[in-house]
């Protein structure tokens, strides 16, 4: 039998396997060393073949050489598996500006949006959200809320009215018991009769004035009105909750103002401007060079009004306010046509 | 209302930094909407000296008139040069001062004034007659200066016409601040300082006896509480002078004539309403008496107002009669408080005058305008309510300036009949529950000083009780909570510290419903749709269009006072609000649209007040929901899109026995034949869904294809469930096998899953539809092949590969023989 030079054959295959230069190529080496007719293979495969006095040290020497090529073997495989998958990733590597593929979703409605964080500001001092009808009676619209007999408001000019199919016949020529809302305040009048106090409510919803649409005026808005009615209740109450929620929505450098104003259904009643975010107050065309901003309505519940739903007034006493949403928007983000609201154009919704 | 500085100053100190001023005002209750400079407007307008007067070459009537108007014309040596200005008018000689309109110079009523050449003749600049100034309505010739005016001096400058005009908002609760005295007196009371009508008139000369010559009676207090009337004979009417013209100018009136002014005047200065009536147009009686009736006007009376329309009466409006007249009932002469009639009217020939200073009911009086549609300075006033205590007073100060600007002599005595005087309430102010109300220490002192400064008397009755007298001129204080608003105006908001009220046991929680339709929101949003928000009106022809009828008896609610003819009604459906929506977009230029409502619909019934309001949600999509991207084809939206979307919202809101049941064109002809289910979960109809028909979109100006959908709000929420039940995850590996069944065309997807569930049973974990496809060459006409994925599992245990063969042979079987196809062999 022919000597097989071990040593040789280990160097032969630990420089193979170094100049290997792809996994493929390793594994061409592996099988030409170790394979079922690879060289080292054959040596063992010849074993019996070899005298029985240098089989125990031919088969050590054989053991260590296979060893260590596996050994070899192996770091070399990691090694080039590394690489190979360093150089696949780069091929794969992307344009990351790309744009990204998405399912787009949709957008929430500006007034929606703003109805819901208002409304989740005042849930967080324990208001409650309560909803009215939108087609309401004259009584809960203007009768129950102290709103005089002939109070212009009243008018077919400015309140939408609708057929009373009940056969009840109204005082002024053409005006009916039925009307479209004109504001969230009979939603107030419905709680008081039904609920007792405490009472702390929110009631968002839609109003209906009989404007024609132009950039500042839409005949449908949204308005979200408030009532508290407890024990103690006192218009330092009514200005310490208007404020906390201006700096909330609005933001707390932004400060607030009360005017003395009249409403049929509160008294004292006060209008509420809040300092103009883009002069900071000191004036500008966008707030007219007052540097305020009307936002809201508000006033102590009036005795009256606690009458009509048999409230004690010796005993509780209350505030209300109502705003519009659509004049917040306009505040908010400078939304130059009220009309764009009622459009349902996807350019401008897509910015909310 | 308007108020001029310039007058309001005659009347109580003005502090001199008006910007602090007007922002006092504000802040106790009388909201400045603008300052306006007056005097203004005539910039430009200088004194002129007429240097010479001549004839015009070409013309008769007009003037060739060279006027010095010192530094405004240089000439070439820099030296004053005078204006060569052609002249119409005749009033005037050379010598005279006038106020000329440099050429650029904008009069009041709009016209600029330009180099121009009149009949050939070069004319640079207008001598102006008073009405083109705004000053009057002369002009009949141009408005002569006095000799001193210093030429070239400003005109506003010199005549002392700049001014500064505040228009206040007067809230509906103060009558009294509609004049120029009650505001006067509101400044006093906030500064603390004291304030007076203005000047006092010189007793006019007396002739006569007015109770010889008028006689007043009211028919019904409750319209007219106290009606007065004064005779002022032998006026002579002709322009008012400048100092009245320019009042009642800068309260925002035309200057008519020295009588009418009077009445505009006397009603700004005091809020007293005045109407002139012609004396010589009213009947006397055979004791030479005018009788003066106040009483309700007959059913479909008819009255010529003096603007000339004639107007169709109902008994609700209060009317002034001549009872004297032939008629039984009288002759009507003035529509009480809104407006006087064309027959009696003062004219430029009227000599004697019967002025009226009375109080109306604010009720009828406001009716009368809604009813007429007619608004007058005077109605605005009695709507508020006139103070029926100072008729006669300021009745009377009017006659006196009309004897002082017209001439003549007012009858001897007073017409006064004072039927209803309104009885003044004497409230009680506690100060311990105005503190209490208000939250703030405000002092005793402090209220009662503010109160009696508005007119209140008081008297204390210890322990920080008052009694309060209210004035005759504040109607709108008959409560103790009146007199805290008062106090509290006054004394400031600002003052104020603010709190917030206690919160024991207070928690802001949401209703179950609202938690869902939280989660119906994000659902829609989640799945791509945007939120919109339409028109809650509608037209009638919006439903006929859709072909959409309503039950039986469900008819829509109409508007009484509609603004245009396109919203008469309101919606009983949201899809055409949004098709419009989708044609806004289409047509500028956004194809893609995903759009979602939530709004409510309505109807109503006879014998119905209020109508039925149903909360829908709607949506539509049309386009695709992406853009072709660098790495994606854009797909259009079909029928799937939309029920995908419904998919996971049912899956969102836990909506259980979720179906789509076909409808045919009979029952939603507003959708494309075909593309059309109903939703339902169980027995509970949701609402619907589809493509819209190609001819209902368009109806809207929408372009197809359009998926649609519209569900009731209320039955979705009633369907969901709170949550859905825990269902352990699977422990054993599920088996997958896939069937192509070839089936007759109109076999629906959901028979075969249901064949094949009920074959399955529990061990049958789902059922997929993978693939649909139809060849009429390989699979014949009208078949198609359906290919299912069914996945078989257990729970307790893996199924050996021999009961999965057996179970799903049986399954084949079933779905076989239940519809009539056959497995299509690979």
């Amino acid at each position: 039998m022919q000597t097989v030079d071990i040593p040789a054959l280990q160097d032969a295959a630990l420089s193979a396997l170094a100049a290997a230069s792809s996994s493929k190529e390793l594994e061409q080496v592996r099988v030409a060393v170790l394979g079922k007719k690879g060289s080292l293979t054959q040596v063992l495969r010849g074993m019996g073949e070899v005298p029985k006095e240098q089989r125990a040290s031919l088969g050590a020497l054989v053991n260590v050489a296979r060893e260590t090529i596996e050994a070899a073997l192996a770091g070399r495989a990691a090694e080039l598996a590394e690489r190979e998958m360093e150089t696949a990733l780069q091929s794969e590597a992307v344009d990351v500006t790309l744009p990204g593929r998405t399912r787009t979703i949709g957008s929430e409605h500006l007034i929606s949006r703003l109805t819901r964080e208002i409304v989740e500001v005042f849930r967080g001092i324990g208001y409650r959200v309560v909803e009215g009808p939108e087609v309401e009676t004259e009584y809960y619209n203007f009768t129950a809320l102290n709103a005089p007999p002939d109070h212009p408001s009243r008018g077919l000019q400015d309140t939408f009215y609708v057929r009373d199919r009940s056969g009840t016949a109204s005082r002024v020529a053409g005006e009916s018991e039925v009307l479209l809302r004109s504001q969230t305040s009979p939603v107030q009048v419905r709680i008081m009769e039904e609920e007792a106090p405490p009472i702390y409510i929110l009631a968002p919803g839609r109003v209906y004035r009989r404007d024609v649409a132009d950039p500042s005026h839409l005949p449908q808005f949204t308005q979200i009105e408030g009532l508290v009615v407890d024990e103690g209740i006192s218009f330092a109450q009514l200005k310490g909750t208007l404020e906390y929620f201006c700096r909330e929505v609005f933001g707390p450098e932004r400060s607030t103002r009360f005017r003395p104003h009249f409403f049929p259904f509160t008294e004292p009643s006060a209008e509420v401007d809040v300092s103009c975010g883009i002069c900071g107050g000191a004036g500008c065309r966008f707030c007219g060079h007052t540097g305020w901003l009307e936002i809201l309505g508000c006033g102590m519940v009036d005795p009256n009004v606690f009458g009509f739903v048999n409230i004690d007034t010796t005993r509780y006493q209350g505030f209300a306010f109502g705003l519009g949403i659509e004049r917040i928007a306009c505040l908010k983000y400078d939304v130059p046509d009220l009309r764009m609201l009622l459009e349902g154009d996807m350019r401008f919704l897509r910015q909310f | 209302m308007k108020v001029s500085l310039k007058w309001l100053k005659t009347m109580v100190e003005v502090p001199s930094d008006l910007a602090a001023f007007a922002r006092r005002l504000d802040l106790t209750g009388t909201a400045v909407d603008e300052v306006l400079q007056t005097g203004a407007v005539l910039e430009g307008v200088v004194v002129g000296h007429i240097l010479t007067r001549e004839r015009h070459p070409n013309a008769d009537t007009l003037w060739l008139t060279t006027v010095d108007v010192g530094p405004h014309n240089l000439g070439e040596d820099g030296r004053p040069e005078p204006l060569q200005i052609v002249c119409g008018a005749q009033n005037f000689v050379a010598g005279n001062k006038v106020p000329v309109a440099l050429t650029g110079t904008t009069l009041p009523d709009g016209t600029t004034i330009k180099k121009s050449k009149l009949r050939g003749v070069e004319s640079r600049g207008m001598n102006c007659s008073a009405r083109e100034l705004g000053l009057g309505d002369e002009h009949e010739g141009i408005l002569l200066l006095p000799e001193d005016a210093p030429v070239g001096a400003a005109v506003s400058d010199y005549l002392g016409i700049s001014d500064t005009v505040f228009d206040l908002e007067i809230t509906p609760n103060r009558p009294d601040c509609m004049s120029m005295f009650g505001v006067a007196r509101e400044i006093a009371a906030v500064y603390d300082t004291t304030f007076e009508l203005g000047r006092e008139l010189p007793e006019p000369p007396v002739e006569g006896e007015a109770k010889d010559l008028v006689r007043v009676s009211i028919d019904e207090p409750s319209r007219c509480p106290r009606y007065t009337a004064h005779l002022i004979r032998g006026v002579k009417i002709g322009p008012s002078p400048l100092w009245l013209a320019e009042r009642v100018t800068a309260a925002g009136t035309r200057s008519i004539n020295n009588i009418v002014d009077v009445t505009n005047y006397i009603m700004y200065e005091t809020g007293q309403p005045l109407h002139a009536f012609d004396f010589d147009t009213l009947t006397r009686d055979e004791e030479g008496r005018v009788s003066i009736v106040v009483r309700a006007a007959g059913a479909d009376e008819q009255f010529t107002t003096l603007d000339e329309i004639e107007r169709r009466l109902t008994p609700d409006v209060t009317v002034i009669v001549d009872g004297n007249a032939a008629a039984a009932a009288g002759v009507t002469v003035a529509l009480a408080g809104v407006m006087g009639g064309l027959a009696s009217e003062v004219t430029e020939n009227t000599v004697n005058i019967l002025l009226e200073s009375a109080a109306f009911d604010p009720g009828h009086t406001s009716r009368t305008s809604r009813n007429l549609k007619l608004f007058s300075e005077s109605s605005s006033r009695f709507e508020r309510g006139v103070d029926d205590a100072s008729c006669e007073t300021f009745g009377a100060r009017a006659a006196a300036l009309m004897v002082e600007v017209g001439g003549g002599s007012v009858a001897e005595g007073v017409l006064d009949c004072y039927p209803a005087p309104r009885e003044i309430p004497v409230l009680s102010l506690s100060m311990p529950r105005l503190r209490s109300l208000i939250g703030a220490e405000i002092p005793d002192e402090d209220a009662v000083g503010i109160l009696r400064r508005l007119g209140c008397t008081l008297e204390s009755l210890g322990g920080g009780s008052y009694q309060v007298t209210p004035p005759s001129f504040r109607p709108d204080l008959e409560r103790e909570i009146d007199l805290y608003e008062e106090v509290l105006r006054i004394w400031g908001m600002e003052r104020v510290e603010p709190k917030l009220p206690r919160g024991e046991g207070r928690i802001g929680s949401r209703t179950p419903e609202q938690l869902k339709l939280d989660k119906l929101g994000f659902a829609l949003r989640a799945s791509g749709l945007n939120e919109t928000m339409t028109y809650a009106f509608a037209s009638r022809e919006d439903t006929a269009l859709l072909g959409m009828r309503a039950a039986e008896g469900r008819e829509p609610v109409e508007l009484i006072n509609p603004i245009n003819s396109e919203q008469t009604e309101l919606r009983q459906t949201i899809l055409p609000g949004l098709l419009r929506s989708v044609a806004y977009n289409q047509n500028h230029g956004v194809p893609h649209v995903q759009l979602y409502e939530i709004g409510g619909v309505f109807n109503t019934s006879e014998g119905r007040k209020q109508p039925r309001e149903t909360q829908r949600l709607a949506g539509v999509l049309t386009g695709s929901w992406n853009q072709q991207g660098w790495n994606e084809e854009a797909r259009g939206v079909d029928f799937f899109d939309a029920k995908g979307v419904l998919e996971n919202l049912a899956r969102e809101l836990c909506i259980p026995r979720l179906r789509f049941v076909t409808l045919t064109a009979d029952e939603a002809p507003w959708l494309a034949r075909g593309q059309a289910a109903e939703l339902r979960s169980g027995s509970a109809v949701l609402g619907w869904l589809g493509t819209v028909h190609p001819r209902s979109a368009a109806a809207f100006g929408a372009a197809s294809p359009v998926v649609a959908f519209e569900l009731d709000v209320a039955q979705l929420l009633r369907a969901a469930a709170d949550a859905r039940e825990f269902e352990p995850v699977p422990l054993y590996p599920a088996v997958t096998l896939d069937l192509a069944l070839v089936v007759d065309g109109c076999v629906p997807a959901e028979k075969l899953v249901q064949v094949a569930r009920s074959a399955g049973g529990a061990l049958l974990a789902d059922v997929r539809v993978f693939d649909v496809f139809v060849d009429a060459d390989k699979l014949g006409a009208g078949r198609k092949s359906v290919a299912l994925a069914l996945s078989y599992r257990s729970p307790e245990r893996t199924l050996t590969s021999e009961e999965v063969e057996k179970l799903h042979s049986r399954v084949v079987r079933k779905l076989e023989g239940a519809t009539g196809g056959a497995v299509r062999s690979t």
